[in-house]
């Protein structure tokens, strides 16, 4: 009996060779995208669940409030992670790491630039699950100057991992012994180094300041629900350490700042909460968010429903051709259920089948995939443990599902009436399939809104004016290589045809260093007046350089002796400040350090300008007041050039830097590429909802082409007899494209509001955002109808130039 | 064999109701061979579907092999129907996906017959109506009378006591028609019971009765010699 239904499933299946495949094109193209966006939600959500101790794990982070600014670092102070570990018998253990930053390291003659080099506790084995290769996972990070390293960088400097007592230099002249070699970190970690330099090697690490933080610091606890008991004993634990600091150094006690309106406490973040939900000021790297997390899961959720309507409701258009098949076998004796069981087993064969085309897709597409997502997802045995089940449930929800409905309306049908053909004109299916006919196109429209208005934020992100010019600036990052030779530099540079201004300062709008410091509006040095801006140190020529404007005042001259304690502020702090006229006015800037009697430590700076407003964060966020002050700062080297002979003028750039600075690579880039930098994921985001857009419409306008089809082979007897009245071809094609058009629209008014109201709140986050015009909705809805309108017309055109003698002699 | 009393009908649209039989009476006995005839709407094909248990009357009764079958649900009426009656169409009926021998088999996959018993029933009637050639063609590929011809093999291959014909001849040519009607005979003569609704008096000559209706009711009957 099974083998008689797969028989008949199989030849029906195969004489509409056209649906078939559309059918299960389809789903499959539909399961696969699916299938893809399920590996990239997955690789997102298991960031740090590689550490076996991972929900013991927890970050420090600091919440410091002074007056009116707030600020959420994932750092905290030096003596933090051994006073923890001493202080409380539930935590079992505690790790500091601290970026390294970039060094040269040496292999053979040559120097290569290595950056992804971390000061760490010896107890960071003992926290996370780095596994070693070769070495003591114990001892390897105890004395000084020990480096760790990883499998890939052994290799590419030992030729093998079998590299123990082996002497690294960094930079020409700091030697440090390899004392352990760990496998990779994998891709899914918080933070990715290929150097582990002992933390004992920092003198700072061993600082007692409790006012400071600056390191990142980790607690492993005897039990995962402890962490409310640490959490919970902060107050009192920070009243015990950095109390007697803060009296000497802010004349307050811990209780007098809170009443004050500031605050100074601790927090936990868990360790598998990092990736997606931590951004705060000092991550280890940039993490992600579950925004588009939950993004991704609902477009791969939308696509995969849109295929299964689209099955659905081919499955339910064709199989009233087979109502004859349905009256035969009653006829014969088949009973109800026989029917019921035979139209669910075809279904889910066909889903079985759908399911391994787009299993093969899948793995076909992954490393395109990976390209535009920016990811490496591999898949592996123990991605199939949860893989094969869950798509044995899909190809059964799914195959029941789109199989239900021929299953039971068929099989309700009397015989006679399907003998006699009464029921395939009568049988359109209506309701139902128009329904799921909307609701396709409100998704497909739904997209489509977003990925225009993500479109047009990012290109406005692009073209807005930030304040500076980032075009034609190169930036030289590795200036401290030379020493005391920067002034030769910068002057032989500003000496180069083609350069325009050179400035030197680590503190630059685009991946720049930044520094906050705490500036009182007068003398009583009053917490709630206080300013607690950006404080960057900059020369003479930084803001030409830049290309920044004054709103008043002036920039910092050379010839100004009293411009040592000159500083620019920018509008934002103008208006915190609340001046009438800011030009020569007065500000405190905390220094730090213990008090003298009762004033705080502080320097007198006046105001000599106002520099007008630019953007030195993600357009996410609005601009911080800044303070500049009059220095050297050798961080970096800015170099505006006017050249069309780039190639040229970085030659003779290359030709100074090795002249001064022998043996060590010139490292450098365009201001505007590290810009742009900073927007890959959003540019990312914005190219994967492009594919996955046109994904959704190319597999909703299969369904409507199968649909369309459908309907005109329907009414094939209809045109013929229009047309043999008189009806032209125009008046047909109307006729066929109405009912379909009619869902269209109907799909545009209601996905509109809902795709308007989505987006805005995505655009919320951005501080800098575009209004969604009338007319992004507009080209939308018009694209919409007029792919859907193509669709059709391939259908009703065909249908319409049938001959209609042809037509009618076929009923 | 079949005895149905005051048997009635109706089809009901929004407005109209339609009396498609009318207290129609009417007995076959075991081993007969009826033909049914009347002009168009005169409530043959009705009278022929609820003999074949595929519709219910309205009214009346209807005992089959001495069981009353009118107000029989779906179910029990198809257990009856696959084990008793066969059914031959004026359009065939076949179903297009499935070849001659699996189209002939079908009966006996739905009666649960074995794989082994279903072969050799279905060769022995494929020979018997001449098509065992044919077994493995589909039905497209068959004329008007071969096509018959199956639908026949197909009619009888469970054995059933009774069968049903609605214009058998109806989408054949004469000679083809003549063909199918010494089958039809054939059957007869070996026992089994058939009423054939016609519109062909040559067709009915073949049969021992003609039962001639017109509104739903009996007008005539005629004893053939």
């Amino acid at each position: 009996m099974f083998k008689n239904y797969i028989k008949t499933a199989y030849r029906s299946l195969y004489k509409n060779k056209g649906f078939t495949a559309i059918n299960i094109l389809g789903l499959a193209l539909g399961l696969a995208t699916c299938l893809l966006i399920v590996f990239y939600v997955v690789d997102e959500l298991s960031y740090d669940r590689y550490n076996t101790k991972a929900s013991r794990i927890f970050r420090v982070n600091e919440d410091l409030k002074l007056g009116e600014n707030n600020v959420q670092y994932a750092v905290a102070m030096p003596p933090l992670a051994k006073t923890l570990k001493a202080e409380y018998p539930y935590v079992e253990d505690a790790v500091r790491l601290k970026n390294a930053g970039s060094f040269h390291v040496k292999k053979g003659d040559a120097n290569i630039i290595e950056s992804k080099m971390v000061y760490a506790d010896a107890s960071i084995f003992n926290v996370f699950t780095l596994l070693m290769i070769s070495g003591s996972s114990s001892s390897a990070l105890v004395e000084p100057n020990s480096v760790v390293i990883n499998e890939t960088i052994a290799k590419k400097y030992f030729k093998n991992t079998n590299a123990i007592g082996k002497i690294m230099t960094f930079n020409n002249n700091w030697n440090l012994k390899v004392t352990g070699i760990i496998h990779d970190v994998p891709k899914q970690s918080h933070f990715n180094y290929d150097f582990f330099i002992s933390m004992s090697t920092v003198p700072d690490s061993k600082s007692n300041e409790w006012l400071r933080s600056d390191y990142s610091t980790y607690v492993l606890l005897k039990e995962a629900k402890d962490h409310t008991k640490l959490a919970a004993s902060f107050p009192a634990f920070l009243q015990k350490f950095s109390g007697a600091q803060m009296q000497s150094e802010l004349g307050q006690s811990i209780a007098q700042f809170e009443k004050g309106g500031s605050h100074f406490r601790l927090n936990l973040t868990a360790l598998t909460d990092i990736h997606l939900n931590s951004n705060l000021s000092g991550e280890l790297g940039p993490n992600s968010t579950t925004q588009y997390v939950y993004i991704f899961s609902a477009i791969a959720l939308f696509i995969l429903l849109i295929a299964c309507v689209n099955f659905m409701n081919l499955s339910t258009a064709r199989s009233s051709n087979r109502a004859k098949e349905v009256g035969v076998r009653k006829v014969m004796g088949s009973s109800r259920k026989h029917l019921i069981f035979q139209f669910l087993a075809e279904s889910i064969l066909i889903t079985f089948v759908a399911t391994v085309i787009a299993i093969v897709a899948a793995v076909i597409l992954l490393p395109f995939f990976n390209q535009l997502s920016g990811k490496e997802i591999v898949l592996t045995v123990d991605s199939l443990k949860w893989l094969v089940p869950s798509l044995l449930a899909i190809v059964l929800v799914i195959g029941s599902l789109a199989g239900s409905y021929p299953a039971f309306f068929l099989s309700a049908f009397q015989p006679i009436d399907v003998l006699k053909g009464k029921l395939s004109a009568g049988f359109k299916g209506g309701g139902l399939r128009s329904f799921l006919v909307v609701f396709q196109f409100f998704v497909s429209i739904l997209l489509i809104i977003g990925t225009l208005v993500i479109y047009n934020q990012l290109n406005f992100i692009q073209t807005k004016n930030l304040g500076y010019n980032r075009s034609q600036v190169l930036v030289v990052k590795n200036l401290g290589e030379l020493n005391q030779q920067t002034n030769v530099f910068k002057q032989a540079l500003a000496e180069l045809p083609g350069v325009k201004e050179t400035t030197m300062t680590g503190f630059l709008p685009t991946n720049g260093w930044r520094n906050t410091r705490i500036y009182f509006k007068d003398a009583t040095y009053d917490q709630k007046k206080s300013l607690f801006p950006q404080s960057w140190q900059v020369d003479a020529d930084y803001i030409p350089t830049m290309d920044m404007k004054m709103a008043q005042g002036r920039n910092f001259s050379k010839d100004m002796q009293t411009d040592s304690s000159a500083v620019i502020i920018n509008e934002a702090a103008a208006k915190f400040l609340g001046f009438a006229d800011p030009i020569n006015k007065t500000v405190y800037q905390s220094l730090g350090g213990d008090r003298k009697g009762t004033t705080p430590n502080v320097k007198e700076c006046h105001i000599v300008g106002v520099v007008k407003d630019f953007h030195f964060n993600s357009l996410r966020e609005k601009i911080d007041p800044i303070v500049l002050t009059y220095g050297q700062n050798p961080g970096a080297l800015a170099i505006r050039v006017s050249t069309s002979n780039i190639t040229g003028l970085m030659g003779q750039i290359k030709d100074k830097w090795n002249s001064l600075s022998p043996g060590i690579q010139i490292d450098y880039s365009f201001m505007d590429q590290d810009f742009d930098a900073s927007y890959r994921s959003e540019q990312r985001i914005g190219r994967i909802f492009v594919i996955f857009t046109a994904l959704a419409i190319i597999i909703a306008c299969l369904g409507l082409f199968g649909l369309a089809a459908y309907a005109a082979e329907q009414r094939t007897k209809e045109i013929g007899i229009r047309k043999v009245l008189g009806a032209d071809v125009s008046v047909i094609v109307a006729m066929l494209s109405k009912d379909f058009i009619k869902l269209v629209c109907i799909a545009i008014v209601t996905a509109s509001p809902f795709a308007w109201f989505v987006m805005n709140k995505w655009l919320q986050d951005f501080a800098y955002r575009v209004t969604i015009h009338w007319w992004v909705i507009a080209a939308a809805g018009v694209g919409a109808l007029l792919i859907a309108f193509v669709t059709i017309s391939f259908q009703s055109i065909k249908a319409a130039l049938a001959n209609p003698v042809k037509s009618l002699r076929s009923e | 064999m079949i005895k149905i009393t005051n048997l009635e009908k109706f089809y009901r649209t929004e407005e109209v109701e339609t009396i498609a039989l009318n207290k129609l009476s009417m007995h076959v006995n075991t081993g007969e061979f009826v033909a049914i005839m009347g002009p168009s709407g005169c409530g043959k094909s009705t009278l022929l579907n609820i003999l074949g248990m595929l519709d219910d009357p309205d009214e009346g009764s209807y005992v089959f092999n001495e069981i009353e079958v009118a107000h029989f649900n779906e179910r029990k009426r198809a257990d009856l129907r696959k084990h008793n009656i066969g059914f031959v169409f004026q359009s065939f009926n076949l179903i297009d996906e499935l070849t001659v021998f699996e189209n002939v088999e079908l009966p006996l996959i739905y009666t649960g017959v074995p794989t082994a018993e279903r072969v050799k029933r279905v060769e022995e009637v494929l020979d018997k109506m001449q098509i065992m050639h044919r077994r493995n063609h589909y039905p497209q590929q068959l004329s008007g009378g071969q096509q018959q011809r199956v639908a026949i093999a197909r009619a009888v291959v469970n054995k059933p006591k009774l069968i049903l014909a609605d214009e058998p001849t109806g989408n054949l040519d004469s000679s083809n028609g003549n063909d199918v009607m010494e089958l039809l005979t054939d059957l007869n003569e070996q026992g089994t019971t058939i009423i054939m609704v016609t519109h062909s008096e040559h067709d009915a000559r073949y049969s021992h009765r003609i039962i001639r209706l017109l509104d739903g009711q009996t007008v005539m009957e005629n004893i053939m010699v």
